[in-house]
């Protein structure tokens, strides 16, 4: 019953937070009166020109009623049109969203095949040069500005060595958009040439961003395994005669990964977060970009539709996180 | 090398999979997103290739010096007071669903351009009520203006015709079919729409039966891919992923690109003037002695031997040094002396000058960095604000908003001294397009005169008056006319360039055996 | 004092200190020991993307500028966006979570579900936004970070004062009279501490990074201020050439974050013995 209330009480607070968090960007997006029609006629505007685009635009309401008029489009889906792209702000964003999906998950995966198995090893050798080596290695990796390491990786893999693709996600067009999810539409339709060439794209900004959550779970590992190790029952199981291996691997990571299971869907956020610039490097077709570019145009709708999906999809994790939290951690229940 | 191989292998597959042969595909790295398709919404020169390879205009840019060319038309007579303009048009002009052209397609389109009022219709609004153009009969339109145009016959290159009738099928809520051509294609152009993904860029494939027929050689696909950062299209180029960029790089750029084999870079003198838009109409600037002042403390030669490294040629005035109406004038120099002799008859002291640059055009940054430095030099303090062009753009429009001063290009919109010297500094088109709020009663007659004379030897006289006067007014300060320098693969031949287009018709250019 | 003593025995600490002071050190001396310390705004145009030298320890730039010295001015601005920005978030998010764990009910509702909204999207998601309105210039950035940094102070302290407050000395004071002014200033307050300082130096790595990716975006200090963020983005045009331009900015980046990084690691340590690093010693 207590988990079905704590689950109740975080959806109760979704749509006010929501609701606040449109209210928010909305202000800061209009704090300063860029006039959208001058954006769109742009340099060889002309003053009737521009009367007619702000009479299309409805621009002359107060901007109390633009706020009622965007709340009331949006409950029925509708985002408006970019002023840039002067494409459904919608549909932009949902044409975009496997792109970055594609990148954060791929991540997170990698993240967790190099954060986890070392955090183990890292604990179990606590205090060894192999520990020191990897703690050094995750310190440095949470200091790295992704931006400046993407572009050092790109110097590096693609260009002296040539090794790697520079950008983007794949070269040419790609499969058929089936789901927008390049590795999965290049099997469906059985084009194994896309799948690679998504695959090999896919290393450099997976690896850009997969290093600082990759370092965040090897230090939280690390500390639950350490913890687990040091309590009673595992000196009781070591001490009984069961092999170490099966120790390590029965006992203590299950119970170590319960916080680390925590940290995976904060991780996932701010991997979200870290998306925006990794994706500014390397021209991946994705939210972020889509952000950044409508950010440098000036485009208040299209910043309130990616704010408000992102926001969205934050929201729902840590719900997400919550939930998962009330099955595997007992103590929240009780 | 392997990712050289394999995007091969995946262009065979796709070229494998539409069902051609040993297709030619020129791939093109363009520096922003081709997010609409509809030719009547967006007027900017980076999206110019959509415009260009997809739809036709009644006549065509080509070549430099730009020259005009029928297109659509064939021809085009003025009535004796100036207002009628009567376009005849071709008969033989199919649209890529195979129906023919008529003038009520040409009649469409500017309706609905008009009405949308955006990307071209800046042109045509000034001169161009809606409802004032008429199909005469099948294959002949009449426009009557608002007033004498001597341009009107200069902007028809962008009255890009729409097939009506497929876009009258598609229309929602009399939206123009806004919503279909974002994403579609309803045109005549050299090239049909093979696909299109806002995110990546437009694939185009030859469309064989174009009414102006195809040379021996030609490309049979053509894709325009969104490549926004300049180091990925250059190494792109570089690899070969890619076969051409757009043109303008930085001279460390062009030299990069100079160095590999893979790379030819076609050198073309364009018509884009880099100057700093001056607000003649706010103090200290209103000052004349204060404008002479500003035009000796800029390093012009610093700006074009150090930072350009040579590649561009010094401008003294706002048009373009090979365009005609050009006044012969000596260029205002970089001497801080005279500067200082200026500005002892400036009176009072002076506030801190505000300039505007625009973010990711590291060119303006640097020059207005370099104008600070000699200001600096002078006792005058400059502030440098950064901010993206539509910002800029629209803070420029507004003389409350406008900067003290900011740095960028005037493009070729039309090949006419009136798209510099006129849209800049003549009275009509303030604030708007006269940013710099010169309002000059002598200057301004001479360029309304132009604007209706149609005889070319007295529009030449009256520009080169007209641009000497502001030249001597110290209006602004002018400092190069820039290079194209278009970077293809070696292997791409015929490529057309024409300052208006930007090199981006394709239908001329070939991949050499 | 004895707290000192026992950061100086964590290596990392002291490591992590040891760099936080040079740069203030650094930022402080940077007109005096920087070799070209007019290169902040003057330029040397033909000496442009010279590699490095002995003129010119990390290269030149693309206006001909020493890049060395411009990153040690860098410093300053780096020092100057993280304290204020953190010290206005600290200011801002201290006292609501203050007043939201200490009164409870609508009010203490209220004010933390405004930090979840602040939460709700990516930080550095917000700050451009606000950045970009604003318009880009240093002062901005500032505010921009302040305004999404804040939540975290407040959630923490929140937390933190909720669990204070049914302590039994706590209650005592409140038993005794004392108002609810001195009981948050005198008692909630410096309890909370440790947990804020802990906080404040991880805090300021993250600052760093944000505020250096927005420079990277364009949205930071016009140039030629020699921001760190900027100058990286500057070099992207002269890549891979100018290999120099983008290695130094990033290296510095680099260390400053790990400096405060490490510092907040071993105040944790320290300060916070529930968390310790088990094992660690």
């Amino acid at each position: 019953m207590r988990r079905l209330e704590i689950i109740l009480s975080r959806f109760v607070w979704f749509i006010p937070t929501l609701f606040g968090l449109l209210l928010v960007v909305f202000l800061i997006a209009n704090v300063v009166p860029t006039d959208p029609a001058r954006i769109i006629a742009g340099e060889n505007a002309t003053e009737a020109q521009l009367a007619i685009l702000r009479a299309q635009l409805g621009l002359d309401e107060p901007i109390y009623v633009q706020f009622f008029i965007y709340v009331r489009d949006l409950l029925s889906g509708d985002m408006g049109r970019s002023l840039y792209t002067q494409r459904e702000i919608s549909d932009d964003l949902l044409r975009r969203l496997p792109a970055t999906m594609e990148l954060t998950l791929v991540s997170i995966t990698l993240a967790i095949l190099i954060g986890v198995p070392f955090g183990v090893i890292s604990a179990i050798r606590a205090n060894t040069w192999v520990d020191q080596t990897l703690r050094v290695i995750s310190v440095s990796g949470l200091a790295v500005a992704s931006f400046w390491f993407a572009i050092e990786l790109q110097l590096f893999f693609s260009t002296r060595l040539g090794w790697m693709p520079l950008n983007g996600r794949i070269a040419g067009f790609g499969p058929e958009r089936i789901t927008g999810f390049l590795l999965i539409d290049s099997v469906i339709t059985g084009d194994w040439a896309s799948l690679r060439s998504a695959m090999w794209h896919l290393i450099l900004p997976t690896l850009t961003l997969a290093l600082p959550a990759a370092a965040t779970l090897l230090r939280f590992t690390r500390a639950g395994v350490l913890e687990v190790i040091n309590s009673n029952y595992v000196l009781y199981e070591t001490a009984m005669g069961f092999p170490r291996a099966l120790v390590v691997w029965k006992y203590v990571l299950r119970n170590a990964l319960i916080s680390t299971v925590t940290q995976i869907g904060l991780i996932f956020g701010t991997l979200f977060a870290g998306a925006v610039v990794v994706e500014a490097v390397f021209d991946w077709p994705g939210l972020g970009t889509y952000a950044v570019q409508s950010i440098l145009q000036s485009d208040t709708k299209a910043i309130l539709g990616f704010s408000i999906l992102v926001g969205v999809v934050f929201i729902g994790i840590n719900l997400l996180v919550d939930i998962v939290h009330t099955f595997i951690d007992p103590r929240m229940v009780k | 090398m392997k990712s050289r191989l394999l995007a091969l292998s995946v262009a065979l597959a796709l070229g494998v999979s539409s069902g051609a042969v040993a297709q030619s595909r020129y791939v093109h790295a363009n520096n922003s997103s081709y997010d609409t398709l509809d030719p009547h919404t967006v007027f900017d020169v980076a999206r110019v290739a959509s415009r260009l390879n997809f739809y036709d205009g009644l006549y065509r840019w080509v070549d430099n010096p730009p020259e005009l060319i029928p297109w659509l038309a064939t021809g085009h007579e003025v009535s004796e007071d100036g207002l009628t303009w009567t376009f005849t048009l071709r008969d033989d002009v199919p649209f890529h669903d195979g129906r023919m052209m008529t003038a009520e397609d040409v009649v469409y389109s500017v309706e609905r351009m008009l009405a949308i009022a955006r990307g071209s219709a800046a042109l045509f609004l000034p001169v161009l009520d809606p409802g004032n153009t008429v199909a005469v009969d099948e294959h002949t339109v009449a426009f009557t203006l608002k007033e004498p145009s001597a341009l009107f016959g200069s902007f028809v290159a962008d009255l890009l015709v729409l097939n009506s009738e497929l876009v009258k099928e598609n229309e929602v809520d009399g939206d123009w079919g806004q919503a279909f051509l974002t994403e579609n294609v309803a045109g005549s152009g050299s090239f049909t729409l093979t696909r299109y993904d806002p995110a990546l860029g437009f694939i185009g494939t030859r469309f064989a039966d174009h009414f102006a027929g195809w040379g021996e050689n030609y490309l049979d696909e053509i894709e325009f891919r969104t490549v926004l950062e300049t180091n990925t299209r250059i190494q792109g180029l570089m690899r070969g992923d890619y076969h051409g960029l757009d043109g303008y790089l930085a001279p460390d750029q062009v030299q990069r690109l100079r160095a590999s084999d893979a790379v030819q870079i076609f050198e073309e003198e364009s018509m884009r003037v880099f100057y700093f838009a001056v607000h003649n109409g706010r103090e200290p600037m209103d000052d004349l002695n204060f404008r002479k002042v500003l035009a000796h403390a800029f390093d012009y030669d610093g700006y074009i031997n150090g930072i350009m490294q040579g590649t561009v040629a010094r401008n003294p005035t706002i048009n373009p040094n090979n365009l005609w109406g050009v006044p012969d004038v000596e260029p205002y120099t970089y001497d801080l002396d005279k500067a200082r002799e200026y500005l002892e008859l400036v009176e009072g002291p002076i506030r801190t000058l505000r300039i505007g640059t625009l973010a990711g055009f590291s060119e303006t940054e640097q020059a207005a960095a370099l104008l600070q430095n000699g200001l600096a030099q002078l006792g005058i303090n400059v502030e440098i604000e950064s901010a993206p062009w539509p910002v800029v753009s629209s803070n420029m429009q507004d003389p409350d908003t406008m900067y003290d001063m900011v740095p960028l290009w005037k493009s070729t919109y039309y090949a006419d001294p009136n798209n510099w010297v006129g849209e800049l500094y003549g009275s009509r088109y303030a604030p708007t397009r006269n940013a710099s709020a010169y309002h000059n009663p002598e200057s301004n007659e001479l360029l309304e005169e132009a604007l209706v004379e149609t005889d070319q030897a007295r529009r030449a006289e009256l520009y080169e008056e007209a641009t000497r006067i502001i030249y001597e007014d110290a209006a602004g300060i002018w400092i190069y006319n820039t290079k194209w320098f278009g970077p293809y693969s070696s292997r791409l031949q015929g490529v057309r360039f024409s300052p208006v287009g930007n090199g981006q018709d394709m239908r001329w250019a070939y991949f050499e055996d | 004092m004895k707290a000192i003593r026992i950061l100086l025995t964590d290596r990392a600490a002291t490591f992590g200190s040891g760099i936080i002071l040079f740069l203030v050190a650094v930022a402080i001396l940077a007109p005096w020991i920087a070799p070209h310390p007019g290169d902040v705004n003057t330029f040397h145009l033909m000496n442009r993307l010279q590699p490095p030298s002995a003129e010119n320890l990390f290269g030149t730039d693309r206006m001909g500028s020493d890049i060395f010295s411009r990153i040690l001015f860098g410093a300053r601005i780096t020092i100057t966006i993280a304290v204020i920005a953190v010290g206005v978030a600290v200011i801002i998010g201290v006292p609501i979570g203050l007043l939201a764990g200490y009164y409870g009910g609508f009010l203490g509702g209220f004010l933390m579900r405004t930090s979840d909204v602040f939460l709700a999207v990516p930080q550095i998601v917000l700050a451009i936004a606000i950045a970009q309105t604003l318009g880009p210039s240093l002062e901005n950035v500032i505010l921009a970070l302040s305004l999404t940094y804040w939540p975290f102070w407040a959630r923490l302290v929140y937390a933190e004062t909720r669990a204070l407050k049914n302590q039994t000395f706590v209650e005592a004071a409140i038993a005794l009279g004392a108002s609810d002014f001195r009981v948050i200033v005198l008692h909630i307050l410096p309890n909370t501490a440790s947990a804020i300082i802990v906080r404040t130096s991880i805090g300021m790595g993250a600052t760093i990074l944000t505020a250096a990716a927005l420079g990277f975006l364009g949205l930071g200090a016009p140039p030629p201020t020699p921001e760190w963020g900027r100058m990286i983005s500057e070099s992207r045009e002269y890549l891979p050439e100018a290999w120099w331009y983008a290695t130094a900015p990033g290296i510095a980046i680099f260390l400053v974050v790990m400096g405060f990084n490490l510092l907040g690691d071993g105040l944790r340590d320290i300060l916070d013995p529930k968390t310790r690093r088990r094992g660690g010693k």
